[in-house]
């Protein structure tokens, strides 16, 4: 997306300095920020942010700069470190406060204002300052404290009572590290509230936001089931949970994989018509034409057959990508349940230009990343860079924004201040 | 005292249904702008079909609990945006509005002859933000989804589950939460751009395309290595590496053991704790929780590498003691100690039992004309100067209709009664709520 000039436009948040100070719970919220165009300054202490040690590694090799998942979650971000324990640390943070934007912190609640850096202390400096304090649990309460992990907020939060299989007691916690995206969704979300209101009044504002509360909200009519109904919903395989059995919507395909299939809820007559021309594409059919499938409660006393037998048949009889296709094509909302890396073949993605060769130049490789969930066609979401080395833009920001001298640099890395 | 409102004078014309929509526009509202959510009763998802209407009610269009919850914060225009007239009337309302927002079928805005460039023509600097399930760009932009198939298509429901066993999923439409998420996301971000620079946009946003960054480490482990999800031991249900598997990173955390779930006493389906150590820190405070027992003190499970190669036998032992107490004290008995641990908590257990939600003031009741008085769920931050807050509960379909048409665009009286007559404000054959017949005189 370029300008009038040539010129690639700025991302909606240009212009924006953002200093984060998070761990693995709040750098997906960094990312947000940077790929939409913030200077984002992740603030690492000496030696680097202990979530570089969590794999995926590059080729397997541990190293703190070949984690996947640091890399992953910190594009667009430019990276400094400094230690807030030290008097040095905490001058050169405040200094970097006064001219920022927003300050992103995960730290345990008490710990920034135990140094003297909390939120009324840097807006003296700073009124327009902005800061949003992402915490497990949030900064009050009797669980304020507490540890947590991605498993455990799952499981507070109500997504593993909700998850699971039809035969099993077990909850299941669905992967991937979601808990940490529904805390940074909804402190991104705060973080461009006080953004949007702070030229009206002329300051910032603290921001104190809960992963609990955001996983705790996440799980669509959970909720409102047991306020309106008193109802506590079962687990079921593959699909939504609820007060009792529901037919199943998951169906195995020729080649193992499977395939999301919706149907119970809109067998009608029409439906059922549109379904046996969808089932003829194979011959699978069966019996679907029969005039008697024009009355509904033929349809409603034959569920089961339709279900198990019909669907269930037509899906085992062909590759899950191909029922997905032709379901898709005649309006069905189904999907082929895919496992993450059959997305690169997906043309819809690329004719979106989803996919990202993102340019690693320490190693002269580029790697290809997924891209941005919505197209803004105005000022891009993009990533702009790979994530930072340990301390890469120590240089760049002490040196030549603060005016540090090299000698001042190298004395407060010699004494683990950077 | 009224706080101000981070959205004030901020107006959305809102048509989105089902959910994924109405959940995005919800916080736009909580957090102070003006919804203006357009409706048609005969052409209706949202309100109907409704699993949440309480079992005394029939249900009907103003009697859906989750409707309730996910629409707070709105104003209802009955409008049948189909008609010139009704379409007349929405061009007057986006020439007054910040944003629009729908979740329609990728070409549906256009073919009513509202797409982005007619939006622009009536108001240039809208932000314009469509929520389809593929969106508007890219060959299978016509496919549709649901949060189950969005979920399927990209990724998110294979990490879900045991190894060798089908996906578990996820047992509700995280991604019509999370593309409501998106929706409110890319509308803030429009706005603050528009804010600063004057210039409107369209931001196409997917609901399954929205997915796939949620997969991120995954996705790179197999661009980066060549390693893909499909493999022994993968997903691995609550633990972080499945036993008698390779050891490789399944992308939710590090590798460590204990990481899993427990049945608690009394054994009811959702009596279950979930508990993991970090380190051999953790995993020796964890010891003492259980009261040094002899098989937890044998060398074995002292170090990592033991407790993964020993893991059966360990959560074995593990749910042994964690069988002996409830999952609340269970919990307040590890974390005392500096232990992770949490209850699994259902949504009862979410509104009546947990403290901190409690404390926090997660659920207050709001009083609602058709439902009465019950819990909504609130904002998971505290913006200290301006709060986000429940402060309308859901419309009744067409409720603010006079208001909207008569306060807002400055139609006259006889003009709005004249759109009853003619179907414009409410189909003539149907019959009409008594507020509706109010709102005539």
């Amino acid at each position: 997306m370029k300008d009038a000039q040539g010129q690639p436009l700025p991302g909606p948040l240009a212009g924006l300095r953002i200093l984060e100070l998070a761990d693995e719970t709040g750098q997906f919220c960094g990312k947000l920020l940077g790929d939409l165009g913030a200077d984002v300054v992740k603030i690492e202490p000496p030696g680097g942010e202990p979530n570089r040690h969590v794999g995926p590694f590059l080729d397997d090799i541990p190293h703190p700069e070949r984690s996947l998942t640091f890399w992953y979650y910190n594009t667009s971000k430019r990276g400094i470190t400094l230690n807030l324990e030290t008097a040095d640390g905490r001058r050169l943070f405040g200094r970097l406060a006064a001219t920022s934007d927003v300050i992103l912190e995960t730290f345990r609640p008490g710990f920034l204002a135990s140094l003297g850096l909390d939120y009324e202390v840097l807006r003296n400096e700073n009124p327009g300052l902005i800061m949003c304090a992402l915490t497990p649990f949030g900064q009050t309460g009797p669980w304020r404290d507490y540890l947590s992990s991605d498993l455990l907020h799952m499981a507070a939060g109500g997504e593993m009572a909700s998850s699971g299989y039809d035969e099993l007691d077990l909850p299941i916690a669905p992967g991937g590290g979601n808990a940490w995206h529904m805390g940074c969704h909804f402190a991104y979300m705060a973080i461009m509230a006080a953004l949007v209101y702070r030229p009206f009044a002329g300051q910032g504002q603290y921001i104190d936001a809960s992963i609990h509360e955001a996983c705790a909200l996440t799980t669509e009519a959970a909720i409102a089931n047991y306020i309106y109904r008193g109802e506590v919903l079962r687990r079921q395989t593959g699909r939504h949970h609820a007060p009792g059995p529901t037919p199943r919507t998951q169906f195995r395909a020729k080649d193992g994989s499977y395939v999301c299939a919706l149907v119970a809820g809109r067998l009608n007559p029409r439906y059922i018509g549109e379904l046996a021309d969808l089932l003829d594409t194979n011959g699978m059919a069966g019996d679907l034409r029969d005039p008697k499938y024009q009355d509904p409660a033929v349809i409603a006393a034959n569920t089961s057959h339709i279900i198990d037998d019909l669907v269930a048949g037509f899906i085992a009889s062909l590759p899950s990508e191909e029922v997905y296709h032709a379901a898709q094509e005649r309006g069905f909302t189904w999907g082929a349940v895919r496992a993450p890396e059959a997305l690169l073949d997906d043309p819809h993605l690329n004719d979106r230009g989803f996919w990202k060769e993102v340019e690693h130049p320490e190693l002269g490789r580029s790697f290809v990343y997924p891209g941005e969930a919505a197209i803004y066609n105005g000022s891009p979401w993009r990533i702009s860079r790979r994530a930072p080395l340990i301390g890469e833009h120590n240089t760049e920001i002490f040196c030549d924004e603060l005016g540090l001298s090299s000698g001042e640099l190298s004395v407060l890395a010699e004494n683990s201040v950077i | 005292m009224s706080r101000p409102r981070a959205l004030e004078n901020i107006r959305v014309v809102d048509f989105s249904w089902v959910r994924a929509g109405p959940w995005a526009t919800r916080w736009l509202g909580a957090l102070g702008a003006e919804i203006i959510k357009i409706e048609w009763p005969e052409n209706e998802r949202g309100r109907l079909p409704s699993t949440t209407t309480p079992q005394h009610l029939e249900a009907n269009l103003n009697n859906s609990g989750n409707f309730n919850d996910t629409n707070v914060n709105k104003k209802s225009l009955s409008l049948n945006v189909r008609s010139a007239k009704g379409l007349e009337i929405v061009k007057r309302l986006i020439a007054v509005s910040d944003i629009v927002i729908e979740n329609f079928s990728s070409r549906v805005l256009q073919r009513w002859g509202l797409g982005y460039e007619e939006q622009r023509k009536i108001k240039p600097d809208i932000v314009y933000v469509s929520m389809s399930g593929y969106g508007h760009t890219g060959r299978h932009h016509h496919y549709t989804t649901f949060g189950p198939v969005a979920q399927a298509v990209s990724g998110l429901t294979y990490l879900s589950g045991l190894p060798d066993k089908p996906p578990a999923g996820w047992g509700w439409s995280y991604m019509d939460d999370t593309g409501g998420m998106y929706g409110a996301m890319c509308a803030l971000t429009g706005l603050y751009h528009r804010n600063m620079t004057g210039e409107g946009q369209h931001i196409d946003l997917s609901q399954m395309v929205s997915s796939v960054p949620l997969n991120g480490p995954a996705l790179l482990d197999f661009t980066a290595n060549g390693r893909g999800s499909r493999r022994a031991g993968f997903p691995p249900g609550n633990r972080a590496h499945w036993p008698g598997t390779p050891l490789v990173n399944n992308y939710r955390g590090p590798t460590v053991a204990p990481h899993n779930a427990y049945r608690t006493d009394p054994g009811d389906y959702n009596d279950w704790c979930v508990i993991v150590c970090h380190s051999d820190a953790e995993w020796r405070l964890l010891v003492e929780v259980m009261g040094a027992p002899s098989w937890a003190t044998s060398a074995k499970f002292a170090t990592l590498a033991g407790r993964l190669a020993h893991q059966e036998e360990l959560d074995e032992h593990i749910e042994a003691w964690t069988t002996t107490l409830g999952k609340y004290e269970l919990t307040e008995r590890c974390q005392e100690a500096g232990v992770r641990a949490l209850p699994v908590q259902s949504a009862e257990d979410r509104v009546e039992q947990d403290p901190q939600l409690r404390h926090r003031e997660m659920y207050l009741g709001i009083e609602h004309p058709a439902l009465g008085r019950h819990k909504v769920q609130n904002a998971p931050f505290k913006l200290s100067e301006t709060p986000a807050s429940n402060h309308l509960p859901s419309p009744l379909i067409g409720q603010h209709t006079r208001e909207i048409v008569e306060g807002l665009l400055g139609y006259s009286h006889e003009e709005f009664c004249a759109g009853f007559a003619d179907g414009t404000f409410w189909p003539t054959k149907r019959p009409r709520f008594p507020y509706l017949e109010e709102m005539l005189q």
